[in-house]
C-alpha cells in the first residue's frame, strides 16, 4: 500500500517510515502541511497517517482542506494530544481513525488494515479469489491450501488486484502504488513481478489486457 | 450578621427613635395649645365672676368640691381674704394683675387676678392638670405607634427580603455552579450594586479561565513533548526487536540511544522549570565569580562544539562578580551556550562575551547561524516554542530555562540581530555597588580562544 506520512519529529518519521516499509508498503514522508498537501495534489496514496502538531499549518486544518475538496482518502491521525475533545474533533473533521503516540508497529498495522477493510466493504481482511487467499495481516498467500512465498513487491501487486478483482490497473498506477518517489524504476519492473506471480500461482490468475493493464483472470 | 438582621435592627431604631422624638414635640406642642386654651377659660371665670359679686358677703371658706380644680380667693382692698372655694389651699395675694405661675401648698399653680368691684379675685388651677392632659396627647401618639411596631418590623424584614433577593438568587447561582464552570455569571436585571460586582467578578474569573487555558495549554503542550521522543524510542524498540543480530540492529540501537537522550534531556529540562518555578525569590544570594563559571561553561561546551565543527570562543573579563545562585547562572549559561551550538550550522562561530559596563554587567552570547525573524522573537523564549523550520531537535525548554533564570536573579535577557547576521543573546545584570570591580578593561582580561 502506498502511504503518506506527515510527521515533523525526523526520529519518530524514520522509525514509522522504515517500520512500514519492512511491512511491504510504499511510503511517502512528508514534515509539514503545505508538503503534504502537495502530495496529496498527485492522488497516488491509499492512506494518510497524519500527526497533527506540526509547523505552520495544523494537521487538523489539512484534514478539514482535504475533506471539504471531496477528497474521501483514508486518514489516520497519530498523535500525541490525547484529550478526548481534539480526538473527537480529528474524527468528526473526516479521520477514519485516531491514533495516541506512543503506538506498536503491530497496532498501526491492524488500524490501516481494518480502515482499508472498512473502505472496501470486506468483513474480514482475508481477500480470496477462487482458490487463491491473501492474508494481509499475515503476508500469507495460499493456493489451494498451501503456502506461496511472495516477495514484498509481488504481494502487493497481488494485494493491489485482489482489492478490486473487477478492476484494470494500468502498469503506472501498480508503479505509483509499489514505489516511493525517491525509489529508482526500471522500465521493466512491474512485468517482472507479474511474470514471477504468473510462474508461482498459474498463468490464468493474471490477465493482461491490452493496451490497459493488468487484472485478474477468471476464476482457477 | 446577616444584611437582613443587620437592616432590620437599624430600621426599627430608627423608627423608634422618630416616634419618640414626635411623641417628645406632641407633648411640648400640646402643652402649649392647652395653656392658651386654659389660660383663656381661666381669665373667663374670672370675669365672669365679677357679675357675681353680689354673691358675695362675709368671709367664707368653703368646703372644697372634689370636681372643681379651679381654686376661687376673693380679697378685700385692705389684703383681708374674703373667700376661699379650697379650705386646705393657701396662695399667696397677688402682687399684680395677669397670670402668672405661683407655688402653695406643694403645688404649682396657674393663677388669673383681677379687680372685682371693691375685691380682688384670683383663679388657681393646679398646672399637673395640664401636663396630664398634653402627656394624654402625647400617649395617644405613642401608643398606636408601639402597637403597629410588630406589624412595622414584621413589614420592614418582608421588605429587606425582597430588596435583597437577587443577592440570594446570585448566591445561589454561584452556589449550583460546577467547580469547572468559567463562564461568565449573568449580569442582566440586576440591580446596580450586585452589577458592579458581578461584573467585577466576571473580570475575576475571565482572569482565572486565562490563567487555566494557559495551564491546560502548557500540559497539552507537555504531553505531546513528552510522548513523541517516547514514541521515537519505543519504535525503535520494535524496529530493534524485528530486526535480530546485525548491521540493522546497531543502527537501530543508535537511534534507541538518541531518542533516550532526547527524552533524558526533555525530563531534566522540565525538572529544572518545576525547581525554578517552585523558588519565588532570589535564593540565598552569594558572589559567584561569574567570569570562572562562564569559562568553565565554555570548556565543557567544547566537545559539543568540535562535534558540530563550531569554533566556540569570546572574551571573558577577569573576576566579574555578580550576587546570585550559581547552579542556576551556571543552567543560564549552558543553556545559552546549547542553544547557540544547536542553531548555528556545522562549522559556524559562537562568540561569548563577558564585560562589566558603568551599571551593569553584560553577558553575550553570538552566533552566525542564520538568525530568528523579528516576528519568533517574543515567542522563542516560551516554554515548548520552537521557530518553525529548524532542524535541531531540542527540547524547546532551554530558553525559557534562561528567562526563568534571569527573572530569579534580576537580570534582562534581550535577543537581536548581530551585527553581519546571526543572533545575539544578551545578559544584563545590574551592578551592586558593593561588588563592582573597577570598570573597563581589568588587566586580567582574558581571551578564550579554541
Amino acid at each position: 500500500m502506498r502511504i503518506l506520512l506527515v510527521e515533523d519529529d525526523p526520529m519518530v518519521g524514520a522509525a514509522i517510515r522504515k517500520g512500514l516499509q519492512q511491512d511491504g508498503h510504499t511510503l511517502d514522508w512528508v514534515r509539514e502541511a503545505m508538503a503534504a498537501g502537495a502530495a496529496l495534489a498527485s492522488g497516488t496514496h491509499e492512506l494518510m497517517l497524519l500527526d497533527l502538531g506540526l509547523p505552520g499549518k495544523s494537521g487538523l486544518d489539512l484534514l478539514a482542506e482535504l475533506r471539504r475538496a471531496g477528497n474521501a482518502l483514508p486518514v489516520i491521525i497519530c498523535t500525541a494530544r490525547d484529550a478526548v475533545a481534539e480526538r473527537v474533533r480529528g474524527l468528526d473533521l473526516g479521520a477514519d481513525d485516531y491514533l495516541i503516540k506512543p503506538f506498536a508497529f503491530d497496532e498501526l498495522g491492524a488500524r490501516m488494515r481494518a480502515v482499508m477493510r472498512r473502505r472496501l466493504g470486506q468483513p474480514t481482511n482475508l481477500l480470496r479469489h477462487g482458490s487463491l487467499t491473501l492474508d494481509p495481516a499475515s503476508h500469507e498467500v495460499c493456493l489451494n491450501g498451501t503456502s506461496v512465498a511472495l516477495s514484498a513487491r509481488e504481494f502487493a501487486i497481488l494485494q493491489a488486484l485482489m482489492e478490486r478483482p473487477s478492476a484494470v490497473l494500468s502498469r503506472a498506477q501498480i508503479e505509483e502504488r509499489l514505489y516511493g518517489w525517491d525509489e529508482e524504476v526500471a522500465s521493466n519492473a512491474v512485468e517482472v513481478h507479474v511474470h514471477n506471480l504468473r510462474r508461482k500461482l498459474g498463468d490464468g490468475l493474471i490477465r493482461t489486457v491490452r493496451g490497459l493493464g493488468y487484472s485478474l483472470g477468471r476464476d482457477s | 450578621m446577616s444584611l437582613r438582621y443587620r437592616l432590620l435592627i437599624v430600621l426599627l431604631v430608627v423608627a423608634i427613635t422618630t416616634t419618640l422624638t414626635a411623641t417628645g414635640l406632641t407633648y411640648y406642642w400640646a402643652r402649649h395649645e392647652i395653656d392658651e386654651l386654659l389660660d383663656y377659660q381661666l381669665r373667663q371665670q374670672a370675669l365672669a365672676l365679677r357679675d357675681k359679686a353680689y354673691l358675695l358677703g362675709s368671709v367664707t371658706v368653703a368646703e372644697p368640691d372634689p370636681e372643681q380644680h379651679v381654686v376661687i380667693q376673693l380679697w378685700d382692698r385692705r389684703g383681708a381674704l374674703r373667700y376661699l372655694s379650697h379650705r386646705a389651699v393657701d396662695i399667696a395675694r397677688p402682687v399684680r394683675y395677669g397670670y402668672a405661675n405661683v407655688r402653695g401648698s406643694g403645688k404649682d399653680w396657674r393663677v388669673y387676678a383681677t379687680e372685682l368691684g371693691p375685691w380682688i379675685v384670683q383663679l388657681a388651677q393646679p398646672l399637673q392638670i395640664r401636663r396630664s392632659i398634653a402627656a394624654k396627647a402625647a400617649w395617644r401618639i405613642l401608643l398606636p405607634t408601639l402597637a403597629v411596631l410588630p406589624l412595622l418590623a414584621a413589614l420592614m424584614w418582608w421588605i429587606v427580603g425582597r430588596v435583597l433577593a437577587p443577592l440570594t438568587r446570585l448566591s445561589k447561582t454561584i452556589a449550583r455552579r460546577r467547580s469547572n464552570a468559567l463562564d461568565p455569571l449573568p449580569d442582566s436585571g440586576l440591580p446596580a450594586e450586585l452589577a458592579l460586582m458581578v461584573r467585577a467578578l466576571n473580570a475575576l474569573i475571565a482572569r482565572l479561565k486565562d490563567v487555566l487555558n494557559r495551564q491546560q495549554d502548557f500540559m497539552a503542550d507537555a504531553a505531546h513533548e513528552l510522548r513523541t521522543p517516547l514514541t521515537a524510542i519505543s519504535l525503535q524498540a520494535q524496529l530493534l526487536d524485528r530486526a535480530g543480530p546485525g548491521a540493522e540492529a546497531g543502527e537501530a540501537l543508535g537511534d534507541l540511544k538518541r531518542g533516550i537522550a532526547r527524552s533524558t534531556q526533555l525530563v531534566e529540562g522540565l525538572l529544572t522549570l518545576a525547581r525554578l518555578d517552585a523558588v519565588n525569590e532570589r535564593a540565598q544570594p552569594a558572589t559567584v565569580d561569574l567570569s570562572a563559571l562562564v569559562a568553565t561553561a565554555m570548556a565543557e561546551a567544547q566537545a559539543l562544539a568540535r562535534t558540530r565543527r563550531i569554533a566556540l570562543a569570546g572574551r571573558i573579563e577577569a573576576v566579574v562578580v555578580v550576587e546570585g545562585d550559581a547552579p542556576q547562572l551556571r543552567s543560564l549559561v549552558d543553556n545559552l551556550l546549547y542553544n547557540a551550538l544547536h542553531y548555528t550550522p556545522l562549522g559556524g562561530q559562537v562568540w561569548v562575551e563577558l564585560a562589566p559596563r558603568r551599571r551593569e554587567i553584560c553577558l553575550s552570547v553570538r552566533d552566525n547561524g542564520p538568525g530568528i525573524p523579528g516576528a519568533e522573537r517574543a515567542r522563542i523564549f516560551d516554554r515548548f516554542y520552537r521557530v518553525p523550520g529548524t532542524a535541531a531537535q531540542g527540547s524547546g525548554l532551554g530558553l525559557a530555562i534562561v528567562r526563568r533564570v534571569a527573572e530569579l536573579q534580576g537580570a534582562s535577557v534581550e535577543v537581536s540581530d548581530a551585527p553581519g547576521g546571526g543572533t545575539l543573546f544578551t545578559v544584563l545584570f545590574s551592578i551592586d555597588p558593593g561588588l563592582a570591580p573597577a570598570a573597563g578593561n581589568a588587566p586580567g582580561a582574558a581571551s578564550v580562544q579554541e
